[in-house]
């Protein structure tokens, strides 16, 4: 049986990769698993309230569907993550262009394999 | 009263300005990073109780002989709404402006630091949501993420695996060593030898064990108080580079500093390929993952290893540290 962390991301990942929203009978069919259907639910919901997946009430049964898509959440966390590293290649040639003969010679000798 | 509030006003306005200046360059701090950590963190608090203090102690001077004594005085007369007994005591307008601008000022403080907490740990909370969505554990997973590194397993057991070209490798902390999450992209495992990735995931390993970002939540939240004040600005990128240094010194107990260096120098080309839009440091530093800064000293320091600290300095450091803390807390409390 799948954990609960491996359910997510399977059912964010046919969301993903949908085209329309989807009920949760629908999820339950495409995971071709044996999961009963409250369990998807509960998926759904948890899901919900992390808020990266948003479910229609207007139709019956409720559809959900992805609020964003992998790429914008990719680049949501890599912004986050990249936003301080500041331009880490410049700051490598300026610490190359500071050192002394003996110490690039060294540094030189290190990186190469 | 007013010789304390003119010590402790004179005490910030050092531990504001020339100080942060001068310790954020200082090269002591490669040979004993954590003694660097230790005044920051000293200098912080310090800075906070002199620079509250003063104007506090300013304003309370009419009331009584000693912080305490006229505290409670000032208490006493607001509760009896006893306006004639501050004309006897020869309060001026001036001792309530100082008084209430330091109360306010204290307040702003520990406010802003119950503030940040809070909000960093919702955004870390929610990066935490997505990357276990966007990306795959090792756990369970283990040839499809690793694949040439498979023989690594057991020291990457607990990292994720993120599909993305740009190398990357950071570090999420949680509250318990269950919650938190170690990232490593594809790009960072192709580009990355064995020795080398390993040395890289003891570096991030180091920050998650030394519990680094509660060393440098609070300088984010001074930051956030205080912008223009040089202490904030300097002391929060001066922290963040010294627990890179801390993580390096870890990652260096079982690696080489040859790995090491390696491993930073190739995971620095390709990130500027990422598909980043701008954002201002300070808005991405709020949630930032640690691992990702890489200064010159950090560098140098991996280059060429600096000569430890001995002991008399390093007591030297921590006897100031203390006094710093101690003196003006001790002042506040029971001088006149």
């Amino acid at each position: 049986m799948a954990t609960l962390g491996g359910l997510e991301r399977s059912v964010m990942s046919l969301l993903w990769d949908s085209t329309e929203p989807l009920s949760a009978n629908d999820v339950r069919d495409r995971l071709g698993e044996d999961l009963a259907v409250t369990t998807v639910l509960t998926v759904l919901s948890r899901l919900e309230r992390k808020e990266m997946v948003r479910r229609e009430r207007s139709t019956r049964p409720h559809r959900y569907s992805a609020v964003a898509s992998r790429e914008e959440h990719t680049v949501e966390m890599l912004n986050e993550v990249l936003g301080t590293a500041g331009d880490r290649e410049a700051v490598l040639a300026r610490f190359i262009g500071s050192i002394p003969d003996s110490e690039a010679a060294t540094l030189r000798r290190l990186l190469q394999k | 009263m007013t010789i304390l509030a003119i010590c402790l006003a004179a005490l910030a306005f050092v531990l504001a300005v020339p100080v942060p200046r001068i310790l954020k360059e200082a090269e002591f701090r490669s040979r004993s990073p954590w003694g660097a950590m230790l005044l920051w963190q000293a200098i912080a608090l310090a800075g906070g109780i002199s620079m509250v203090g003063a104007p506090m102690v300013y304003g309370l001077g009419p009331f009584g002989d000693s912080v305490p004594q006229a505290a409670g005085e000032v208490l006493k007369l607001m509760a009896a709404a006893d306006f004639a007994a501050l004309t006897d005591l020869g309060v001026h307008p001036g001792h309530i402006f100082a008084l209430c601008f330091g109360v306010l000022l204290g307040g702003h403080l520990l406010l802003t630091l119950l503030l940040t907490y809070i909000r960093v740990l919702g955004q870390r909370r929610r990066h935490r949501d997505v990357v276990r969505l966007l990306s795959t554990p090792v756990d369970g997973n283990q040839a499809a993420t690793l694949g040439r590194h498979l023989s690594l397993s057991p020291e990457l057991i607990d990292a994720h695996v993120l599909e993305h070209e740009a190398p990357l490798a950071y570090c999420l902390p949680g509250r318990t060593n269950a919650g938190s999450v170690t990232v490593l992209s594809r790009g960072l495992l192709d580009q990355l030898s064995e020795s080398e990735l390993s040395a890289v995931v003891a570096h991030e390993k180091t920050h998650l064990q030394q519990r680094h970002h509660f060393l440098t939540m609070a300088f984010e939240a001074w930051y956030r108080a205080l912008p223009w004040l040089p202490t904030t600005r300097h002391g929060r990128a001066a922290v963040t580079e010294l627990t890179e240094m801390l993580a390096d010194d870890g990652a260096l107990q079982s690696h080489t500093r040859a790995d090491l260096l390696r491993a930073l120098a190739l995971s620095s080309a390709g990130v500027e390929h990422a598909d980043v839009r701008g954002q201002t440091a300070t808005e991405a530093a709020e949630a930032t993952p640690q691992g990702t800064m890489i200064t010159t000293a950090r560098l140098r320091r991996l280059l060429v290893p600096p000569q430890r600290l001995r002991r008399p300095a390093l007591a030297g450091i921590v006897a100031i540290a203390a006094a710093l803390v101690l003196i003006p807390s001790a002042a506040l409390l029971l001088g006149a």
